[in-house]
């Protein structure tokens, strides 16, 4: 055997090795688990599913939605594919319960889907105008969700399109029931606050009054009030809603007690007044006329600013406020308005422009056919600012939104005005404070 | 040599003896969702199949399902309330007239086989909305759902009208596109407007588009756009609303069209459709059209 015979026999020992190696497989494989995916996701469906059905008196569901609300939903799940739910949405949601339906489904992990409109879907409603949030999106939330993990009382669920979590606890009989028999629905009443007329709305908590200023869209409460030493002071929190009030998402501590929510007594639409508990006693939430502190500069301050700035002008969208009603003359129902426009010192060292202002005919523009010319407002010691009217630019309608917004902006007593950011004003009326409009720059 | 020759043959027997035997193949789990989605049959599911499955094969998907929809969206499915209203009007508007005019053999033929619904409009990044889309001649996805109602339905304003209106426009569009697919439109009518078409219709209006002869603003985009829309707003509108249209039409263009020339055009391509219809299809396009717009006066007028 010469070397070269060898090198070839040796080199084919190894490579039949190598092939015997490769080509052989394990007859009896041994499985990470003991089933098949397939066999495994039916048994987790089945899990799933015989729990959600297995709660007679059904599940307290907890979400979170993307802009930050928390919501309380009531779900019963039955064998035949429908779902049973309240929400504390709004009063129809936690006072009605409404029929849709839900599958599970195997989507890469096991998964829920509420693949009919029920109230969960109001939340990922992507129509603003339904939810209050962003067209397009909606709140953010989710109705078709991945299952995290189930334990005997509880079901933990992500969101497979924005990622929101779902908490599933078992209700007993009394959660149930107090959706039945209105508790919720009476709790929602905190959100006539905001149908109490007047611009303030206050509270003596403690011997201090407080301002409440209550967002239910973004469910934030602001407090303002005057601390000792006559500065105001401010404390925001988020809040949601239990089966007795409200629940502030960070306690307020006043430095004499601290408050983890308001109880919610009842709403009386008589007088507009919310009777409330906090920490026990007995308060009203009550409309007022007047700031806690009136910013004495603020209207000559927000006067000047927009001369300050380019000569331009503030904004209002919506117009006035008036008597509970948002836009309560119908300025926007005016053809092609697009917004009313306060300009000081129009004409310079002579008036100022107070005008709707509209979209022309071609769409591609804004135009002005009209406006009221108010005098230099006159700012009063007590932080008022009066508008009277000069003259009118155009022909001012007589009748119509528009004619009742220019009387509103003249009454005789004037408006305080309330900064609400860097540059945006509420002008709020010295009359009642039943009337208001929000500036912007 | 000899040697490297026998061990591939050894090598080749070792290979197919070591090899093992793969599993039955016909013996599989029960793999799960294989066969569609199941749930329990309501009263709806039977309407469903009893009025579009049975006599036309078209299946109706209400219950979520995002694969049939835009995966980036938030969309959300309809409410179970509205889709026999919906689809019952679908039926009055766009199912019979074709049948009564065309006969049954065509509508089976060629509608699209699958519906699907959304209860919310499909918002795009720039803030307008679509409220229908089509895909390959096959699948009609309709949004908006939750707002429709027609004047059958308690608490109808005419405001309300727009969005029924709307959708049977969607679907008198696709179910042209699909006619065009099957049968080509003449050439002609793409010589009508030829030049004017352009990727910025969107920044245009319905009104200046009708001034260089198109019938809607969408019928800029393409011949084939503008050939379905010409269509469809002719057959939703009826005879005299499209007169309507076209006499409304004053001034001249930005892009030179006179008024007379618009209107020029968009008769010539009113009868470019009206033939069309006669010669591939033996379809009296006016009979039909006044079908489709009694039909809908009736639903919300």
């Amino acid at each position: 055997m010469n070397l070269k015979d060898f090198y070839w026999k040796l080199t084919s020992v190894f490579f039949f090795f190598a092939v015997f190696v490769f080509s052989s497989c394990k007859k009896d494989e041994t499985r990470v688990f003991d089933q098949t995916p397939d066999t495994r996701i039916n048994d987790a469906l089945t899990a799933y599913g015989s729990a959600l059905t297995s709660s007679a008196t059904g599940w307290n569901a907890t979400i979170k939605t993307g802009t930050g609300g928390i919501y309380h939903f009531h779900f019963r799940f039955n064998e035949s594919n429908r779902v049973f739910m309240y929400a504390d949405i709004n009063l129809e949601t936690a006072t009605t319960e409404k029929e849709s339906s839900y599958r599970l489904k195997a989507l890469q992990t096991p998964a829920l889907i509420f693949d009919t409109y029920s109230y969960l879907h109001i939340l990922s409603d992507p129509d603003g105008s339904v939810n209050g949030g962003t067209n397009g999106q909606g709140l953010i939330s989710d109705f078709e969700f991945a299952f995290d993990s189930l334990a005997t009382d509880s079901i933990l669920l992500t969101g497979r399109q924005n990622g929101t979590k779902l908490t599933l606890v078992k209700a007993t009989q009394q959660d149930f029931d107090a959706w039945q028999n209105g508790a919720w629905a009476n709790v929602l009443a905190f959100e006539n606050i905001n149908s109490i007329q007047n611009y303030f709305k206050r509270v003596n908590i403690g011997g201090v009054n407080y301002d409440l200023k209550v967002d239910p869209v973004a469910r934030t409460i602001v407090f303002t009030w005057v601390d000792g030493s006559g500065n105001i002071q401010q404390f925001v929190t988020a809040y949601n809603y239990s089966a007795t009030g409200v629940v502030f998402v960070s306690p307020f501590d006043t430095g004499s007690q601290t408050i983890n929510g308001f109880e919610i007594v009842s709403w009386n639409a008589g007088s507009f007044t919310l009777s409330i508990k906090v920490n026990g006693t007995q308060a009203t939430i009550a409309g007022a006329t007047q700031p806690l502190k009136v910013d004495l500069g603020a209207p000559q301050r927000w006067w000047q600013y927009a001369i300050n700035n380019g000569g331009l002008y503030w904004i209002s969208l919506n117009g006035f406020h008036v008597n509970g009603v948002e836009d309560g003359f119908g300025i926007r129902t005016l053809p092609n308005y697009y917004y009313l426009i306060y300009w000081p010192d129009y004409n310079a060292g002579n008036n100022d422009l107070f005008a709707p202002v509209f979209i022309n005919a071609a769409g591609n523009g804004l135009e002005l056919l009209y406006g009221a010319a108010p005098g230099t407002p006159q700012f009063t010691g007590d932080g008022r600012a009066i508008f009277t009217l000069l003259g009118n630019y155009g022909t001012y309608p007589s009748t119509g939104p528009a004619a009742l917004t220019r009387t509103q902006l003249l009454i005789p007593q004037g408006y305080y005005f309330i900064q609400t950011g860097p540059t945006t004003y509420d002008m709020v009326s010295a009359l009642d404070a039943k009337a208001w409009i929000s500036w912007q720059f | 040599m000899r040697f490297i020759k026998s061990s591939l043959l050894f090598l080749l027997g070792l290979t197919i003896l070591a090899s093992c035997k793969k599993e039955d193949p016909l013996n599989v789990d029960d793999v799960s969702g294989l066969g569609g989605d199941t749930w329990v049959k309501t009263p709806l599911d039977q309407w469903l199949y009893d009025t579009l499955v049975v006599p036309y094969n078209i299946a109706t998907k209400y219950k979520w399902d995002q694969s049939e929809l835009d995966l980036n969206k938030d969309i959300v499915p309809p409410d179970e309330s509205k889709v026999i209203p919906v689809m019952s009007s679908v039926e009055r508007v766009w199912i019979d007239p074709y049948i009564l005019q065309a006969g049954e053999l065509f509508f089976k033929k060629y509608s699209p086989k699958l519906f699907v619904l959304a209860g919310s409009a499909n918002w795009n990044l720039d803030g307008s909305i679509t409220l229908g889309t089509a895909e390959g001649g096959r699948k009609i996805v309709l949004y908006l759902l939750n707002d429709f109602k027609n004047k059958s339905m308690p608490g109808y304003v005419p405001a309300d009208s727009a969005i029924p209106k709307q959708m049977f426009h969607v679907i008198h569009h696709e179910f042209g596109h699909i006619l065009d697919q099957n049968i080509r439109r003449p050439t002609a009518f793409d010589e009508v407007c030829k030049g004017l078409y352009t990727a910025d219709w969107i920044n245009t209006n319905d009104y200046a588009a009708r001034q260089d002869g198109f019938i809607s603003a969408y019928a800029e985009s393409s011949p084939f756009e503008d050939f379905v829309e010409q269509i469809s707003i002719m057959l939703i509108e009826g005879k005299s609303g499209f007169d309507n249209i076209v006499n409304s039409i004053t001034g001249t263009s930005i892009r030179g069209t006179t008024a007379d020339q618009a209107k020029a055009r968009l008769r010539q391509k009113e009868s470019i459709v009206v033939d069309y219809y006669k010669q591939a299809w033996s379809i009296d396009f006016y009979a039909l059209q006044s079908r489709v717009r009694t039909a809908i006066v009736n639903e919300i007028y």
